[in-house]
């Protein structure tokens, strides 16, 4: 085997994490549409699965995630203020605070869960952000919390 | 020991190199400088070929064709035309634009083959070897070449090119023929843009660099390169790294 | 003439969408013209909006999609208007659509046009700051999105059309000219911005680093060419201190400039300085003004704020010079402090706040549309209705007739609309078509069939995904019967592909794999509808915005990724069930709350609409706060327009007045209220039926404990002058006024600007002034706000020898009385102390509301009143007389302190909104909506708590006793409530937990 081939076969064997993202319909899942016409290039581990409002994620969403095997977890909403339905991503944000704290307290790592804010005109920052929970993600390795041992 | 150039000859199939064989035939002797490169028609010498044989040290380079009119493929030796001309237009920004000659030669024309050949090896050796010849190079030199030869392969400037005869010449797409003059001012734009773009990228090979770095090693005015650096990242070629102090730092991706 | 039921409204920013969606909405057909090739006008091109720093992109969007898609907008863009004939009820206007030489039906936006051609031009949008092609598109969320070509640059090569794989270039497409016939016209054209000359005092194109507020606004937006990165022009760096300048071509008698007040730059260039800060926090802004005019909503709070929270330094100064520094680029601004001195400073950057000129087109505009133009060449408007031109049936709105800011314009987009109703009622819904659909196939119960159409879009797809690959995979997933790929699954011919498909497969769910929902679902939806199929049976996954457009350089990955998502929406698709949108119905009545003008003036366009109304008025008689008013600044004669108005409104048969009236209760919702009152003197009952309610109870006037007043009789308050100045010669006896401007407004206990008293202060010096030349009237102030065209009177009242002294709001006048003599003494800017004796104190109290009276009214109809207890509006920006609570609507100083003109406009505005209700006999409800399992609540109300509509309250149920219960009229379906619940017994429609689990549980294949 080559030098050039070696390098290839330890580049596909690289683990790659695989992150679902809850992204609401009128700030963040915009901004991602934006990212892509504007054609910023981040990351393929994320996928996205499509909210009315980040309030509409139960925190239910987050753990059935992280159980069934997804290696980690994006929410993101409208910036504070922002929200379309007016208070949703507050409600939400008052509830990830706690949910955040729980988990840690399980032992999920912190930077398996990440929450955040990216609005419609935001494509470059949703990007940005992606990649950095990518990056954590990375790191931490994969999801092994839930691996059934039996 | 005088200088003798290394030349290199473009020529087609069809009029120049079958005058070369009749000076051949004809036993008409030239110098011996120039190495042939057959090519089917002068159409097909992409302006990269030029610049890359300057790149590689070739003191000069001449392209040869049919007369205008008599080309073989009706009108390949026209597109040669307008490509030389480009290729002659960025190469002035370095100062290298006189060492590439474009010419036509008949299959009948032994003897002026001989001649032009003779006349383009004493103008080479009249200007001296190549700045990038083998030995030393000049590598400030070096570089601005590559981004001469970038650019010559930007769609951009293929684009613009490619359809110049037609929308200068003929007519456009809307039935209009536009102005040569016109058309010349928007290609030198053109060219010096995407001249300056390529020798930015060339410059972020290695490092990131700010704009106000990059101004200076280019000398360049600040604010063309900030401009250039939008248009770079527009296209997906460059990105914001990271802000020292108040200065943002760009990388090439 | 015979009317007709259709509006041109000409302009598509802000506020022609506003108008076309509120009269789209009401029954009317609506020819929306736009001139440039796309809607949004200036605040798309905004990145944040004032005082709520609300993302300007963000707001406006949804509006804008909403009125691109609308079934009763006919939208034109590239136009312009050629001939207008007739008259109001029916006019015919000749539009010339100019080519874009790229079909607009066949052009998907997908944007590689602009990519691949040659010739660079300067696009607007971006204002020059980058660069774009000739093949362009304005910004990349634009509506419509379709690229057009700019004629100007485009030199004809070609290559466009050959890479366009939708093949919608078409270079011999023709300008078209079109008549239209309609019954009314909305203008709203808008604005453009003032251009500093080329030689000008400040350097603005000399200079770099001297940029104009607007292209401040591009770089600073996260869509902008920095990415949100405030960077200056000549290097590429931060800027650490940035100078704004204020009142740059407004304010401005020179010649140079224009002599009115732009109205918005105050709070825009606050706004920019607080988001330059908050976006780079090493930026250190300055702003150089003479005032400050923060006179709406809550903008003295949002000046504050910028000077406590982020830093802003404010100067009081016009500046002398600006310079360059030759090594650095940086500009030395030379300026006088306002003691006195000449100082220096160094700035890395300048921002010139520009004000507003009348658009470039205005005269041309008001030649074809025989309206006049005022002093200044903006529309001239009616002087009590500020959208009525001088010609009936032409309306303006916004900009158009003076600088004012967002929601000013949008309310007056609105009560634009509001007159045409009144103009073409009855010709409502005789122009729009109604679809006719077959019958919905029963699929409950089924098992799903599933069809997937994965999109090509020419290679923005399929150049960088394998859409074979992930259509093959597809058809091996559970359910999916049908897997088919298209080349642009958006255009005319795959629609009824699809159409066929379902028939021929019996699909009951379908599944696009495309571009995004956002944009494109309705399209299909609409298409499975056509077919025959529940709108809710469709399903979408965003493989082109979301992957091939962001790991174009893996293509493996992406198509892995493509596969994904196509998963997760079959997983989903199988879950999902048709929705039906319940239908309510209307009751055509409407419930008016206070009778003064808004009142009033809302209550007779219902009327005149032949809607019944009934207006419940506290006091015994008519007219409110207006019956202490003569005449407006402006010369209109108050008196006897509202005694005209009074009568109109007494006498009309659909108004029935409740004067001495207090509600007892509100009951119900949109389109559904049931209110009972007591009135009168014999404090009868009375109870009615109505569908919308317009609250517009107004405020009250100040009455300080502050300098002497009611301790002195010869301190009184503007209003007491007003009456004396127009009931007697009490004037010509007195030789000296002082009047002290702020009195009970811009404090701690009311903390923001009453925005009239400025210009009563100088109505009434004006008059005193008239009618006694030889009395020395010296008023006292913080900030004279004489906004927009009243900043003339401003200068008249200077020029008529009324004296303006500035006082500082820390060290307020004092008032000393000596023999019964008054004596002010004020301390000026340059620290003296000026003495002054005074024959009357003038004092211009503010307007303030009282929390007890308006909370029983806010919780009667759930809505929210703000910190100084007026009523809050559903948002800020772009529902200005809304209320979160559908069906309520606001208008006048209820809703904060404005003009009369302003109260009008906002009251026909509130109508307009109300009409797109009652204009239905049955309103559908929003489909995706929360739904309770009452097995399961236990009745914790914890959903009440976060759900903004109000749309939960707690029921006693006959099986499960104490439960929340969900009105689907008013839910929006955000899911707030759900992800709440402790006990999982709220779902939402359309996004249910069993959908998102079968999601996620999607990932392991």
């Amino acid at each position: 085997m080559t030098v050039k081939n070696e390098q290839e076969a330890e580049k596909s064997e690289e683990w790659e994490p695989k992150i679902i993202a809850f992204l609401c319909n009128w700030c963040s899942y915009a901004g991602a549409d934006l990212a892509g016409v504007s054609r910023i290039q981040y990351p393929p581990n994320i996928r996205i699965v499509r909210v009315p409002c980040s309030g509409r994620v139960n925190p239910y969403f987050i753990v059935k995630s992280l159980t069934d095997g997804w290696d980690g977890v994006v929410v993101s909403g409208c910036h504070p203020g922002d929200c379309h339905y007016l208070t949703g991503n507050l409600v939400a944000r008052r509830r990830f605070a706690i949910l955040k704290e729980l988990l840690e307290f399980f032992g999920i790592e912190p930077g398996r869960v990440n929450f955040m804010w990216a609005s419609a005109a935001e494509g470059e920052r949703f990007a940005v952000l992606i990649r950095k929970a990518t990056k954590i993600v990375k790191e931490l390795g994969p999801n092994k919390k839930f691996e059934k041992k039996w | 020991m005088s200088f003798e150039p290394k030349l290199l000859g473009f020529l087609c199939n069809w009029c120049s190199y079958a005058g070369a064989d009749l000076a051949g035939v004809s036993r008409i002797q030239y110098p011996p400088n120039m190495r042939v490169i057959r090519v089917m028609c002068s159409g097909r010498v992409d302006p990269k070929f030029l610049i890359q044989a300057l790149e590689l040290g070739i003191d000069g380079v001449y392209v040869m064709g049919c007369h205008i009119g008599d080309c073989h493929y009706l009108e390949g030796n026209y597109e040669a035309l307008r490509k030389f001309d480009m290729t002659k237009k960025l190469l002035s920004f370095v100062g290298l634009d006189n060492r590439i000659r474009l010419d036509w030669v008949s299959a009948s024309e032994g003897v002026r083959f001989g001649e032009v050949v003779s006349k383009f090896v004493e103008d080479i050796r009249a200007l001296g070897p190549s700045p990038l010849s083998r030995d030393n190079p000049d590598q400030e030199l070096l570089k601005k070449v590559k981004a001469i030869n970038m650019a010559a392969g930007t769609k951009r400037l293929r684009a613009l090119v490619g359809r110049q005869r037609k929308i200068t010449e003929e007519e456009n797409v809307y039935g209009e023929k536009v102005p040569e003059e016109e058309f010349n001012e928007l290609l030198d734009t053109a060219l010096k843009e995407e001249y300056d773009r390529q020798r930015i990228l060339l410059a972020l090979a290695r490092d990131s660099k700010s704009v106000k770095d990059l101004a200076v090693e280019l000398s360049l005015e600040p604010s063309l390169v900030l401009e250039h650096m939008l248009t770079l990242k527009g296209r997906s070629q460059v990105d914001f790294q990271e802000i020292i102090g108040n200065t943002p730092l760009f990388m090439r991706i | 003439m015979e009317k007709v039921g259709a509006v041109m409204v000409v302009g598509a920013g802000i506020g022609g969408s506003q108008a076309s969606l509120d009269l789209a909405d009401s029954g009317y057909k609506v020819y929306l013209i736009e001139s440039t090739t796309s809607i949004g006008g200036v605040m798309a091109q905004l990145d944040k909006t004032f005082p709520t720093n609300d993302c300007a992109m963000c707001i406006v969007s949804p509006k804008l999609v909403e009125t691109g898609r609308h079934q009763n907008i006919d939208l034109s863009i590239n136009c312009k208007i050629q001939e207008v004939s007739g008259e109001a009820g029916n006019f015919t206007v000749k539009v010339l659509k100019k080519s874009l030489f790229i079909n607009q039906d066949k052009c998907t936006g997908c944007g590689v046009c602009g990519k691949e051609c040659p010739v660079e031009a300067i696009d607007i949008f971006n204002e020059g700051l980058a660069k774009y092609a000739a093949t362009s598109v304005r910004y990349p969320q634009a509506v419509p999105l379709v690229y057009a070509i700019n004629k100007d640059y485009c030199i004809g090569c070609g290559i466009c059309a050959g890479v366009c794989k939708a093949k919608a270039v078409e270079y011999d497409l023709e300008d078209e000219e079109v008549d239209l016939n309609v019954g009314a016209i909305i203008l709203s054209p808008g604005f453009d911005e003032y251009v500093p000359p080329k030689a000008n005092l400040y350097g603005y194109g000399k200079y770099k680093n001297v940029v104009t507020s607007i292209e401040f606004e591009r770089i600073l937006s996260a869509s902008g060419p920095y990415a949100g990165r405030v960077l200056r022009p000549s290097d590429g760096d931060v800027p650490e201190k940035v100078a704004f300048l204020q009142c740059i071509g407004s304010r401005d008698f020179s010649g140079s400039g224009n002599p009115y007040c732009s109205s918005v730059c105050c709070m825009y260039t606050a706004k920019e300085a607080v988001i330059a800060h908050e976006h780079m926090h090493q930026i250190k802004p300055t702003i150089f003004s003479m005032d400050v005019r923060a006179y709406g909503k809550d903008f003295d709070k949002y000046i504050i704020r910028a000077q406590e929270e982020y830093g802003v330094q404010y100067i009081r100064s016009r500046i002398s010079s600006i310079q360059e520094v030759p090594e650095t680029n940086d500009l030395r601004i030379r300026y006088e402090t306002e003691d006195g001195k000449v100082k220096e400073e160094i700035f890395q950057m300048v921002v010139l706040a520009v004000g507003f000129n009348p658009p470039n087109d205005a005269k041309y505009l008001a030649e074809k549309f025989g309206i006049e133009l005022n002093e200044y060449n903006f529309a001239k408007t009616d002087i009590f209705n500020p959208v009525q031109t001088s010609k009936p049936g032409i309306f303006a709105c916004g900009a158009f007739s003076s600088p004012k800011d967002i929601p000013d314009t949008v309310t007056q987009a609105s009560a634009a609309a509001g007159c045409v109703n009144q103009l073409l009622y009855d010709e409502k819904g005789t122009l729009i078509t109604e679809k006719s659909l077959p019958p919905e196939i029963f699929v409950n119960g089924q098992p799903p069939r599933i069809g997937v159409f994965i999109c090509h879009c020419g290679i923005n797809i399929g150049g960088f995904v394998d859409v074979p690959e992930v259509t093959r995979y597809a058809k091996t997933l559970p359910n999916v019967v049908l897997s088919d790929r298209n080349l642009y699954t958006c255009s005319a011919d795959t629609q009824t592909i699809i159409k066929n498909m379902v028939k021929e497969y019996h699909l009951n769910r379908v599944i696009v794999a495309s571009c995004t929902p956002r944009t494109h679902e309705p399209l299909f939806q609409e298409t499975i509808r056509e077919a025959g199929l529940n709108r809710y049976l469709f399903q979408m996954a965003n493989i082109r915005d979301q992957c091939s457009w962001v790991h174009m350089n893996e293509p493996e990955a992406a198509t892995e990724k493509a596969k994904d998502l196509v998963r997760m929406a079959v997983n989903k698709a199988r879950k999902i069930q048709p929705i039906d949108r319940i239908k309510l119905s209307v009751t055509p009545k409407a419930l008016v709350v206070g009778g003064g003008i808004s009142g009033m003036a809302a209550a007779l366009n219902f009327a005149s609409q032949e809607y019944e109304t009934y207006l419940v008025e506290k006091q015994d008689k008519l007219g409110g706060f207006a019956n202490n008013i003569y005449h407006t600044l402006e010369g209109g004669d108050v008196q006897a327009f509202i005694t005209d108005l009074i009568k109109k409104i007494e006498s009309h048969e659909f108004i029935h007045v409740y004067k001495e009236a207090e509600i007892e209760n509100i009951d119900g919702y949109i389109g559904n209220f049931k209110t009972s009152i007591i009135y009168g003197k014999n404090k009868e009952k009375a109870e009615f039926e109505h569908g919308v309610v317009i609250v517009a109870t107004g405020a009250k006037e100040y009455q300080p404990n502050e300098y002497l007043y009611g301790q002195n009789d010869l301190v009184i308050l503007q209003s007491e002058l007003e009456k004396i100045l127009n009931t007697s010669d009490d004037i010509k006896k007195k030789k000296s006024i002082v009047m002290i401007q702020c009195v009970g407004s811009r404090n701690d206990e009311h903390p923001y600007c009453s925005k009239m008293c400025c210009a009563e202060a100088i109505k009434n010096a004006l008059l005193a002034k008239e009618k006694n030349p030889d009395v020395e009237i010296t008023v006292l102030f913080r900030d004279i706000r004489t906004y927009g065209f009243k900043e003339k009177y401003y200068r008249k009242a200077r020029e008529a020898g009324v004296i303006f002294i500035q006082y500082d709001e820390n060290d307020p006048p004092k008032i000393n009385v000596e023999d019964s003599e008054l004596r002010v003494e004020v301390k000026t800017a340059r620290h003296d102390t000026i003495n002054i004796k005074s024959d009357w104190l003038v004092l211009s109290a503010g307007i303030y509301a009282i929390r007890e009276e308006n909370e029983d009214l806010a919780k009667m109809l759930k809505v929210p009143l703000n910190d100084d207890n007026f009523f809050l509006e559903a948002h800020v920006k772009l529902r200005p007389v809304d209320f979160a609570t559908e069906g309520v609507f606001v208008a006048g100083i209820a809703h904060c302190p404005k003009t009369i003109e302003d109260s009008i406009a906002q009251a026909n505005a509130a109508v307009s909104r109300a009409c797109t209700i009652l204009s239905k006999e049955e309103i559908e409800a929003e489909g995706k909506t929360a739904q309770i399992d009452m097995s399961r609540c236990i009745g914790c109300g914890m959903c009440i708590e976060n759900c903004a509509y109000n749309a939960i309250e707690l029921i006693d149920d006959r099986r499960f006793g104490r439960v929340a219960y969900i009105n689907q009229a008013l839910c929006k379906g955000c899911g707030a409530c759900s992800g709440n619940c402790r006990c999982a017994a709220i779902d939402i429609l359309g996004f249910t937990g069993e959908q998102i689990f079968s999601m996620i549980t999607g990932r392991v294949s």
